[in-house]
C-alpha cells in the first residue's frame, strides 16, 4: 500500500487575520504577545496579515478574521468595525473594551460634558475624530467570539483562536464568581463588610485578584445570571454601602443595560 | 516649485495610532508634523468623583504596558496627600514592579519595535528564522519582565496586588531567591543587546530642547525621589510644582496636549537617554561598563542614543532587581512588612511622580475629605515629548536632505527617529 498522508496534502490554507486596536490601553494585544514561548507556535498556524503594533505591513484587503481590542469611542471606529464584519468571517472581540465597552465606557455617563474638562474652552482637537459616546464592539456589530477580562488571559485567547481555527463546542460560562471563590477556599470579602463584585460578574477567571487578596473589580462583565437587586440586598445584610455597589460597577459596565433598568427602578 | 510630502498613516511597531506628515519644498523642509489620532480616551474625567483606592486601578488602564507606573505614581499621590508613609519594604516592591515595567518595555521595544528597522525587516517574526537564538533570548527577556510583574504585582499587565499604603500579597522567600538567578542569567544577553544596538549605524545628530529626569541622592532613582531636573536649565523642581515647571498646550494636529517648559517655552526629553544623562554616575558597575563599551556617556544628545541607553538600563534593571530580591529573600524580613498600613483619609492635593519606562510621568491629584477626586492632571512621557520629537524630526529631514537623500530613505530615517523616543501615543491621549 502506497504511504500517502492525507493530512500532508491539500491543506485549506491557514485564515488570513487581521488584528486592530480601537480605544484602549493596548494592553491585551501586548497580552497576546506575551505568549513568547507558544508565540511563533500560536502565529504559525494563521496567516497573520495586519497587526499595526507588531508589522509594518498595511492592511490587506480580504481576510477571513478580525480581532478587535478596544472600545468604540469615534464615528471613524464604527466605520471601520462595520467595514472588518463585511470581510471577515469571524469577528474575535478581546477584552473589556471591546466586550462591555470596559474602563472607556466609564465616560459614557454625562459623555457629552467630559470632552471640555480635559480640553478646555478650545474644544478637542480635529485628530480626535468624531467622538461618539464609548460602546462595546458588540452594540456595532455582530461579534461571533469573545474574550473577557481586563487584561485578557493569554491562554484564553490562544483557547479562542483555536475554537476559531478548529471549532469548539465550548459555551461561555454565564455562571458568577462566587461558585470560584468556594472551590479556591478564599475567604469572602463581605464577611469583612468589603465590597466585591464576584457576587455578580462573570465567572472564567478562577478569582484572579481575590486569590491575590483584592476584591473584584468586575472586569469580566456582569453575568446574565446575576440578580443585582438580590445583591444589594446582600449588601445591606453585610453592612456594605449598596451606593458603593452601584458605583463601582459603573467601572466596566456603564454601558450595560442592566445597570440603567436598576437605577431607573430604584 | 518642487514639492515633495511624506506621509505614513498610523506608523507600526509603535504602541498608539499617529501619522508622520514631512513637506519638502524647494529643497527645504517645510512642515514637520507629528499627529497624534486617538481617540480621545478622558481619564483625568473619568477618574473625578470617583474614590481614591479605584483611581490607580482605572488609570492603570491608561496604559498596558507601563501600567505598573501608572499605579506607583497614583499611590505616591495618594499617599501624599494622607501623609501614609510605606515600609521601606513596600518601597523594595514598588521599584521591582517599576523596574519589571521596565524590562517588559525595553525589550518590547527594543526587539519587536525598533531592531526589524536596522535588520531589514518588516516585523520580528522573520527573526524567528534569520537568527532564532537572538529572537528567543529577546522574547525570554521580555518574560521574564513579565514573570517580575506577575510574581509581585499578580499579572504581567494591570498590577492587583499594590495598593494605598502595601501589596495585598507577598510571594515566598524561594520564588524571589528563583528570580534573582533568572536576573543573574539574562544578564549577559542584556549587555550583548547594548553592544547589538551600538553597532547599528544611525545619522549623527543632536537632539533639540532641554532633557527631564528624575534625581536623587546616591541612586539610579526611578520611584524612590520626588524630585525631578531639567538638565540643561539646571532647574530642579519637587514634584508638587510640575504645573508650575511645565505647561500643557493643545495644538490641532494632535489628539495629545503638547508640554513645553513653562519658564522658558522650551521643548525638551523624557526618557531613557535623559536618566542615562541624568544619573550616569549612579549606575551600576555592570551598566556603566556596557555603557562605557558603548559610548555612552554623558552629555549624550543623539536621539538615537535612547535605544542603546534603554539596552544599558536593562543590564542596571537585572542587576538592581537580583539585589532587590536576594534582600526581599531574606529570612529575617528585610525593611519590615508590605502590609497595608493604616491610614485616614483627609482632603488635600498632591502630585506622584515616577519615571516610567518612557520617561517622566506625573498625577495630579486633588481628593476631597471623603477621598473623592476633585480635580486630575496626568502627564505621561510622551505627551511631554511630541513636540521635542517634531523639533528632532526637522533637524534629521534636514541633514539628509543636506547629504542628498532621496524620499525613501528620508521617511525610513524619520520612522527611525519616532520609534527610537518609543512613544506611547495611546498613553499620550489620556
Amino acid at each position: 500500500m502506497e504511504g500517502r498522508c492525507i493530512a500532508c496534502e491539500e491543506r485549506p490554507a491557514p485564515p488570513r487575520v487581521v488584528v486592530v486596536g480601537l480605544a484602549s490601553c493596548f494592553g491585551c494585544q501586548l497580552q497576546v504577545t506575551n505568549a513568547e514561548a507558544h508565540l511563533v507556535d500560536v502565529l504559525g498556524q494563521i496567516d497573520l496579515r495586519y497587526w499595526q503594533l507588531a508589522s509594518s505591513d498595511p492592511m490587506p484587503e480580504d481576510f477571513d478574521v478580525a480581532v478587535i481590542e478596544g472600545a468604540v469611542t469615534t464615528e471613524e471606529s464604527e466605520n471601520l468595525v462595520r467595514a472588518l464584519r463585511e470581510k471577515a468571517s469571524t469577528v474575535v472581540a478581546i477584552g473589556a473594551c471591546a466586550t462591555t465597552a470596559g474602563i472607556p465606557g466609564m465616560a459614557a455617563a454625562g459623555f457629552l460634558s467630559r470632552p471640555v474638562e480635559v480640553y478646555g474652552e478650545g474644544g478637542v482637537p480635529a485628530a480626535c475624530g468624531e467622538m461618539v459616546s464609548p460602546r462595546p464592539v458588540s452594540a456595532v456589530v455582530d461579534v461571533d467570539c469573545e474574550v473577557r477580562c481586563c487584561p485578557i488571559d493569554t491562554m484564553d485567547f490562544v483557547d479562542a483562536l483555536q475554537g476559531v481555527l478548529h471549532g469548539s463546542n465550548k459555551a461561555p460560562r454565564s455562571s458568577t464568581m462566587c461558585g470560584d471563590c468556594k472551590r479556591n477556599e478564599t475567604e469572602c470579602f463581605f464577611a469583612q463588610g468589603r465590597l466585591c463584585l464576584g457576587l455578580v460578574t462573570q465567572a472564567g477567571c478562577g478569582a484572579r485578584c481575590v486569590n491575590l487578596g483584592r476584591p473584584c473589580n468586575g472586569c469580566r462583565g456582569l453575568s446574565p445570571d446575576a440578580n443585582l437587586e438580590s445583591a444589594r440586598q446582600a449588601c445591606g445584610r453585610y453592612g456594605v454601602p449598596v451606593e458603593g455597589f452601584d458605583r463601582a460597577l459603573e467601572m466596566f459596565n456603564q454601558t450595560n443595560p442592566a445597570l440603567e433598568d436598576g437605577r431607573a427602578s430604584r | 516649485m518642487t514639492k515633495t510630502a511624506i506621509h505614513v498613516d498610523h506608523i507600526a511597531r509603535v504602541e498608539g495610532h499617529g501619522n508622520v506628515h514631512v513637506v519638502i519644498g524647494d529643497g527645504c523642509v517645510k512642515t514637520v508634523e507629528m499627529s497624534v489620532v486617538e481617540p480621545a480616551r478622558l481619564f483625568e474625567s473619568m477618574v473625578r468623583s470617583r474614590p481614591f483606592h479605584e483611581v490607580p486601578y482605572i488609570a492603570s488602564r491608561i496604559c498596558g504596558i507601563c501600567s505598573a507606573s501608572h499605579v506607583v505614581t497614583d499611590l505616591k499621590a495618594i499617599e501624599r496627600v494622607f501623609g501614609v508613609q510605606v515600609s521601606e519594604r513596600t518601597r523594595m516592591l514598588r521599584e521591582l514592579l517599576v523596574y519589571g515595567s521596565y524590562l517588559q518595555n525595553h525589550a518590547t521595544h527594543l526587539f519587536v519595535f525598533a531592531a526589524p528597522d536596522f535588520l531589514g525587516h518588516k516585523s520580528v517574526f522573520p527573526l524567528a528564522e534569520t537568527d532564532p537564538a537572538l529572537f528567543d533570548q529577546a522574547l525570554g527577556l521580555k518574560a521574564l519582565g513579565n514573570e517580575l510583574c506577575t510574581k509581585v504585582g499578580g499579572r504581567s499587565v494591570h498590577p492587583i496586588t499594590a495598593v494605598v499604603g502595601g501589596f495585598t500579597h507577598e510571594i515566598g522567600a524561594g520564588e524571589y531567591v528563583e528570580l534573582a538567578e533568572k536576573m543573574d542569567a539574562a544578564r549577559e544577553f542584556a549587555a550583548a543587546a547594548v553592544d547589538l544596538f551600538h553597532s547599528f549605524p544611525v545619522p549623527a545628530i543632536e537632539m533639540q530642547g532641554d532633557l527631564l529626569a528624575m534625581v536623587g541622592e546616591g541612586a539610579y532613582p526611578v520611584a524612590a525621589s520626588d524630585a525631578a531636573r531639567f538638565l540643561d536649565a539646571g532647574v530642579e523642581f519637587d514634584a508638587d510644582g510640575v504645573q508650575e515647571a511645565v505647561e500643557e498646550y493643545a495644538v490641532g494636529h494632535s489628539a495629545a496636549l503638547f508640554a513645553r517648559v513653562r519658564a522658558t517655552g522650551a521643548t525638551y526629553f523624557t526618557g531613557a537617554l535623559a536618566r542615562a544623562n541624568a544619573s550616569w554616575q549612579q549606575l551600576g558597575q555592570p551598566a556603566k561598563v556596557a555603557a562605557a563599551k558603548a559610548g555612552l556617556r554623558p552629555p549624550e544628545r543623539n536621539p538615537f542614543m535612547n535605544n542603546v541607553a534603554q539596552a544599558v538600563e536593562l543590564v542596571d534593571a537585572l542587576a538592581r532587581c537580583a539585589q532587590l530580591c536576594r534582600l526581599l529573600a531574606d529570612p529575617n524580613g528585610v525593611g519590615g512588612t508590605s502590609e497595608p498600613v493604616g491610614f485616614e483619609v483627609r482632603a488635600g492635593r498632591a502630585v506622584g511622580f515616577t519615571e516610567a519606562p518612557r520617561g517622566a510621568l506625573f498625577h495630579d491629584l486633588e481628593l476631597d475629605a471623603q477621598g473623592r477626586v476633585t480635580h486630575a492632571s496626568i502627564l505621561t512621557p510622551t505627551a511631554q515629548n511630541v513636540a521635542n520629537l517634531e523639533a528632532d524630526m526637522r533637524t534629521l529631514a534636514e541633514a539628509l536632505l543636506a547629504a542628498g537623500a532621496g524620499e525613501d530613505d528620508i521617511r525610513l530615517e524619520v520612522e527611525k527617529l519616532v520609534r527610537a523616543y518609543d512613544p506611547c501615543l495611546s498613553c499620550s491621549v489620556h
